[in-house]
């Protein structure tokens, strides 16, 4: 039988502990002993940047990295930003500039763009698209996933104020059905 | 199936030891930006990994008197981060600044680049153009400088035994050089190099040394020696230079491969050459 | 009327789940007990079989099955791709689930494997044994067209489908032409590059049919599904995942055959997901083609004959090359008033991976000849290719090639020169080796599927007692918002608010079946689905609530949750109790409607006339290229598109469609390069077969046009495809224009510049 031997990752703030292979992959750790599935495979060999993750506050390529590399260390999955204003804001504004389509390159694209606005608060446009370009994207043509990082560098550092926001979105705003228990009005 | 191991020495001696215990069967181990891919597409089958990416004795960026020192674990993002790579070796740094894309860029170090020994290696180009040395060490052999001119062997092959790590690279800084780097991929990031190129132009009254290092042009990155010697103590002068790319061409090798034709790349050289020399000149 | 919710861009219902990473994907999904999926492989591009003995394989520990062609009730079907309807002969294809006899093509499924673990599964893959003989193959469609060639298919001659279209009269046409421009054009293949693999979870459900968890665009395959297993078509169900990435690629069957096979066989769950090198290796591709064009025009520039002749690439197996090839031979002249035309359309078989469908489905093939044939026409003429082409553009009441008389309006003028215009004052290079130039070409997509195919959808729509609203519509989602802009549709009509409707997209025994996610057809036909089931719900309410309201029907209008007098909008009666009361009489809260497309005759002959679509979107693209003369480098600057697209009823999603589809034509154009020798793909990665990253392309500007005259709800035209058309010539155009050469075939690679630079540049010397 195999070798395998056991890795303690801390995946989300959560330690994981489970047998691997020593070739096996921090993303198929993640996949298929942490559950993570939000980290997606694309190629499995670095050419396609869907399962980036911060691996030590940074963005890496979880197909590149050992699983057993990761002993002990952190690892940060699009689920694991709960209350961080960067990635939320992050979040916010890929939904509203239609920078999502198919979704499959959202969880690594955010992941990318978050460490890269950590790193580089007031970006240049072409810093922000140079910052993608090893994330895949074959939906949007990169135009909107662009628009909503310089968005949120824009809103951080007091250079825009908030869009208008539209009337009604699918997530949020639950309260606007309240208005709707009136009984008949008027005559 | 796959046969690999893993082990995570301690520190460097432990590293070397674990090296020499498993000798052919020994890979160090430390971005993974080529093992992985390799163990996924079943190119690298058997293998004891040892895991070197957290030896302190690997890592920083320092001056030394003359010298600028890498430890082989720096990853390439180090090397863009580093003030002492951005001021005192652009061509590195520009070098770099192409290198992958930014998400690899946290991971590859320049050791395991080397190491890997691919003919379109980005960081062997800048690193032959300032005549780097590459510091190496195993149980075996002790500690080795070598030439990085005199480091590629073939396409995959290096002068390293299979035991031996890259501890350090270091080179001159060369700050009476003017230099200038290029990559040519088929696209702008993640990009395999066609064709790449440093130079390095000391210029006085007339050219008094010249450096030229390709990648993706022959079987191993290399430096063009007899274009450089050809050079020295030459006048800048257009037919001078058409010379000099003439014998540029002799002394590559470029195969055809999905990204290019042989022909194609010896045509890409020329171009490449002459304006990476032009830039240059125009730099003063 | 002003619309409230319809135009806005609202984020998709599915955005914020996507941004979290919560959404599960067909690969994301697992279940208890579940064994691994693995298909065993032909490694040769033609050969017979003498044998396959998979008893080590059967006895590695850990396999649960082993399947091969023997094991499959019906492995040969004659598949007509989802239709009841007879389609006639030459629309049909061989569909043959594993390789029996022989294999036709490098990568051909010979056998299934079920394993504990996927890596047993693929050690089982290692252990089968086929003894092969090895037989000359055919990989080049004009080599297979040649008398005496290997035999790929079935039929004796490799042509698998040839089409013709006859108008008017084209001798008498060039007699009349002072110019004549002749081209022969040739571009290869396009992989899809979706970043999600094929990927599904079968099982058999307690009550014995068997479930497909899949990553599908078109749920209604579990027809064919339970055909191969012999079993009745409600004995398989699809559940369709939210899909990462189709274009196309996932509207033939990819893995569900296999997973029903295996779960049928162990009785277990079973999850199967290609590998990208094997998704790359084995799934269909855009059809390459070899091109002829001849076009002749008077001197002032009015275009008197086409005549075009096209070679497709078929691949190994029919599946769907005869419909592309139909839709490149009724596209072949394009948008354009040609009295004249001549086409000649073949597809051919050949032993290489199947060539299927992929966004544009024929017409980005032929748009790039026509639209090359059109500049050079203007350069022979000394006209301005943007006035040629407005002499000649399609108008309302003018006949297509096929003499289907168009009665829409085609604002192809407006939309070339808003692109053109947009382009601004032309910049000078600042490197002298660098020179930029600027290209247009205009295109047309059709929209909806071949009337012969009598296409309909369902849709279901239902209100909830507390004012929410369900909508079932068996919708697969690649992502576009097909399924979102249904809610945005019965927001609209209903007043429901966007966050009180819930959809239920894809799921083949619970969902109205509403047609596949292919041939920009879903907001077309679910569009008008949900919207016909929502002005019969509409219809009630206020029968309802005229009642209540005590006016007439005719004065009654619905918004922000509630349903109000036009006359005096204070007057309303808010939705929960209108409901609440239309429950209480016994109306019926629910609607399931069906829209039907027109309909018209199966083609009973090769010559194609008439009708054959719904309708068409038209569109240009205006773009800026630097081109490095020293090393043929082809930067792509700017784009611009002009789009008509009838409505935009939700402007961002429009963009995004127009802007994705740009990207992936400029990746057509200028990088994906699938390089295939002797039947054997060389770039098997996407470190070899290259898309664009975000450095390769600029940031595509879009110019949407509402004309209001579209097919689908509120005058919308669909725009799925319709971007991938146009941008290829457009870049071929400003390469020319920027350096003088005329690139004929794709993709244009820096090394093809800068060879052809070279002839020219000798070609001048000798001259």
């Amino acid at each position: 039988m195999k070798n395998l031997e056991m890795v303690t990752i801390i995946v989300n703030d959560r330690p994981v502990t489970a047998p691997v292979e020593a070739h096996e992959s921090l993303l198929d750790f993640l996949r298929n002993k942490a559950g993570a599935v939000e980290v997606k495979c694309g190629c499995n060999q670095g050419d396609c940047g869907t399962c980036t993750v911060l691996f030590q506050g940074k963005a890496a390529k979880s197909c590149l990295i050992l699983a057993l590399q990761a002993q002990g260390k952190e690892v940060r999955t699009i689920k694991g930003f709960s209350g961080d204003s960067l990635m939320e804001q992050l979040q916010e504004s890929f939904v509203r500039n239609g920078a999502i389509q198919c979704g499959f390159c959202t969880p690594g694209m955010l992941i990318s763009s978050y460490a890269f606005l950590q790193a580089t608060p007031q970006p240049a446009r072409e810093e922000i698209r140079n910052a993608i370009s090893g994330n895949l994207c074959r939906c949007t043509g990169y135009k909107k996933i662009i628009d909503a990082v310089e968005e949120v560098a824009l809103k951080r550092t007091g250079k825009q104020q908030d869009k208008q926001t539209t009337p009604s979105s699918f997530s949020e705003g639950q309260e606007e059905a309240k208005g709707n228990y009136l009984l008949l009005g008027g005559g | 199936m796959i046969n690999c191991e893993y082990l995570k020495p301690v520190d460097l001696q432990e590293a070397l030891k674990f090296a020499s215990q498993f000798a052919d069967r020994a890979r160090f181990a430390a971005g993974c930006t080529n093992i992985l891919p390799d163990i996924h597409t079943g190119k690298l089958r058997d293998c004891v990994l040892i895991d070197i990416s957290d030896l302190k004795e690997l890592t920083g960026i320092n001056r030394e008197d003359d010298f600028i020192s890498l430890g082989s674990a720096t990853t390439v993002a180090e090397l863009l981060n580093s003030e002492i790579i951005r001021n005192e070796a652009p061509v590195l740094w520009e070098a770099a600044s192409r290198f992958a894309d930014p998400v690899v860029r946290n991971r590859a170090t320049v050791g395991g680049n080397l190491a890997y020994g691919s003919p379109a290696s980005d960081m062997s180009v800048p690193l032959l153009v300032l005549d780097a040395t590459v510091l190496v060490q195993s149980m075996e052999k002790g500690i080795r400088e070598i030439p990085l001119r005199n480091f590629f062997v073939g396409p995959g092959k290096t002068v390293l035994s299979p035991s031996e790590v890259i501890l350090r690279i270091k080179f001159e800084p060369l700050s009476d050089f003017k230099f200038y780097y290029t990559k040519f991929g088929k696209r702008n990031a993640m990009a395999i190099s066609i064709a790449s190129l440093a130079v390095g132009i000391k210029l006085g009254k007339a050219i008094e040394e010249a450096r030229i290092a390709l990648g993706a042009l022959a079987p191993i990155p290399l430096r063009a020696l007899r274009t450089e010697e050809f050079l020295t103590g030459k006048p800048v002068q257009t037919e001078i230079l058409e010379k000099a790319s003439e014998i540029l061409l002799s002394e590559i090798n470029p195969i055809s491969d999905i990204r290019g034709s042989k022909e194609y790349r010896l045509e890409l050289t020329r171009a490449l050459f002459l304006r990476a020399v032009n830039n240059i000149l125009s730099l003063k | 009327m002003e619309l409230k919710v319809i135009g806005k861009s609202v984020p998709k219902y599915d955005a914020w789940g996507k941004a979290r990473g919560e959404v599960i994907y067909a690969d994301d999904f697992s279940m208890p007990g579940m064994l691994y999926g693995k298909v065993f492989r032909a490694s040769l591009p033609r050969a017979k079989i003498l044998s396959i003995d998979t008893s080590k394989a059967e006895n590695l520990p850990g396999v649960h099955a082993v399947i091969t062609h023997k094991d499959v009730p019906k492995n040969n079907l004659r598949a007509r791709f989802g239709q009841g309807t007879e389609i006639g002969a030459q629309f049909e294809g061989l569909y043959r689930v594993l390789a029996e006899g022989e294999v036709r093509y490098y990568g051909e499924p010979i056998a299934l494997i079920a394993a504990e673990t996927s890596e047993i599964a693929e050690k089982a893959c290692e252990l089968i044994e086929v003894q092969y003989e090895p037989l000359p193959g055919v990989f080049d469609p004009l080599e297979a067209m040649q008398p005496g060639a290997p035999q790929v298919g079935e039929k004796e001659n490799n042509i698998a489908s040839h089409f013709k279209i006859r108008k008017g009269d084209v001798e008498k046409g060039f007699a009349q032409a002072d110019v004549i421009v002749e081209g022969f054009y040739q571009v290869g293949y396009q992989d899809h590059a979706y970043l999600e693999l094929e990927s599904g979870v079968a099982w058999v459900d307690d009550d014995g049919t068997i479930v497909i968890r899949v990553s599908s665009q078109v749920i209604e395959h579990f027809r064919e599904v339970a055909e191969v297993l012999d079993l009745p078509h409600s004995r398989v169900r699809y559940i369709g995942t939210l899909i990462g990435g189709g274009f196309g690629g996932k509207e033939d069957i990819t893995v569900e055959s296999y997973l029903a096979l295996l779960a049928w066989k162990t009785r277990r769950p079973v999850k199967l997901t290609y590998t990208r090198k094997e998704s790359l290796l084995v799934h269909s591709k855009r059809h390459p083609y070899y091109m002829y064009y001849k076009t002749g025009a008077t001197k002032d520039g009015k275009i008197t004959a086409v005549h075009a002749k096209l070679i497709s690439d078929a691949g190994s197996y029919a599946a769907l090359s005869p419909w592309v090839l139909l839709y490149s031979t009724v596209d072949a002249v394009g948008p354009y008033n040609v009295e004249n035309v001549k086409v000649d359309a073949y597809t051919v078989m050949t032993n290489t991976p199947i060539t299927s469908a992929f966004r544009g489905f024929g017409a980005p093939q032929v748009n790039l000849a026509y639209e090359s044939q059109m500049n050079e026409l203007a350069k022979k003429l000394g006209m301005n290719p943007m006035e040629l082409r407005r002499k000649n553009y399609l108008k309302q009441g003018d006949s297509l090639a096929t003499g289907y008389v168009y009665d829409r309006p085609v604002p192809l003028d407006l939309l070339a020169q808003k692109a053109w215009e947009a382009l601004g004052p032309k910049r000078t290079s600042s490197k002298p080796q660098v020179k930029i130039g600027r290209g247009l070409a205009v295109g047309m997509c059709s929209y909806g599927r071949l009337t012969f195919l009598h296409d309909t959808s369902r849709s279901y729509v239902r209100l909830e007692l507390d004012g929410s609203a369900l909508i079932r519509c068996g919708v697969p989602d690649v992502g576009g918002g097909q399924g979102h802009i249904l809610a945005q549709i019965v927001s609209e009509e209903l007043g429901v608010p966007l966050n009180l409707i819930k959809i239920h997209v894809t799921d083949s025994q619970l969902t109205p079946l509403a047609g596949t996610t292919t041939a920009t057809r879903q907001l077309y036909m679910s569009g008008n689905a949900t919207l016909k089931a929502c002005r019969e719900l509409k219809q009630r309410m206020f029968r309802k609530a005229a009642q209540m309201l005590l006016t007439n029907e005719e004065d009654l209008e619905v918004g922000e949750g509630k349903v109000y007098l036009k006359s005096d909008p204070t007057r309303y009666i808010a939705l929960v109790p209108l409901i609440n009361r239309m429950s209480a009489d016994g109306d019926e809260l629910y609607v399931e409607a069906q829209f039907n497309a027109p309909f018209s005759d199966v083609p009973a002959k090769e010559i194609i006339e008439g009708r054959t679509f719904p309708d068409f979107t038209f569109g240009a693209y205006a773009v800026e290229v630097e081109v490095d003369e020293e090393t043929g480098k082809v930067e792509l600057k700017r784009v611009v598109a002009a789009f008509d697209v009838g409505r935009a009823l939700n402007p961002i999603l429009v963009e995004g469609q127009i802007e994705g589809g740009a990207v992936q034509g400029a990746g057509y154009a200028l990088m994906e390069d699938m390089v295939i020798k002797d039947g054997i793909i060389q770039t098997p990665s996407l470190q070899e077969y290259l898309i664009p990253t975000s450095l390769d392309v600029p940031d595509v500007e879009s110019i949407l046009i509402e004309s209001g005259t579209g097919l689908g709800p509120y005058g919308a035209k669909g725009i799925g495809e319709p971007p991938i058309v146009g941008i290829a010539p457009a870049i071929l155009n400003a390469i020319d224009d920027a350096v003088g050469v005329r690139i004929t075939s794709l993709p244009v690679t820096s090394e093809k510049i800068l060879m052809e630079l070279k002839a020219s540049k000798e070609g001048n010397k000798a001259a």
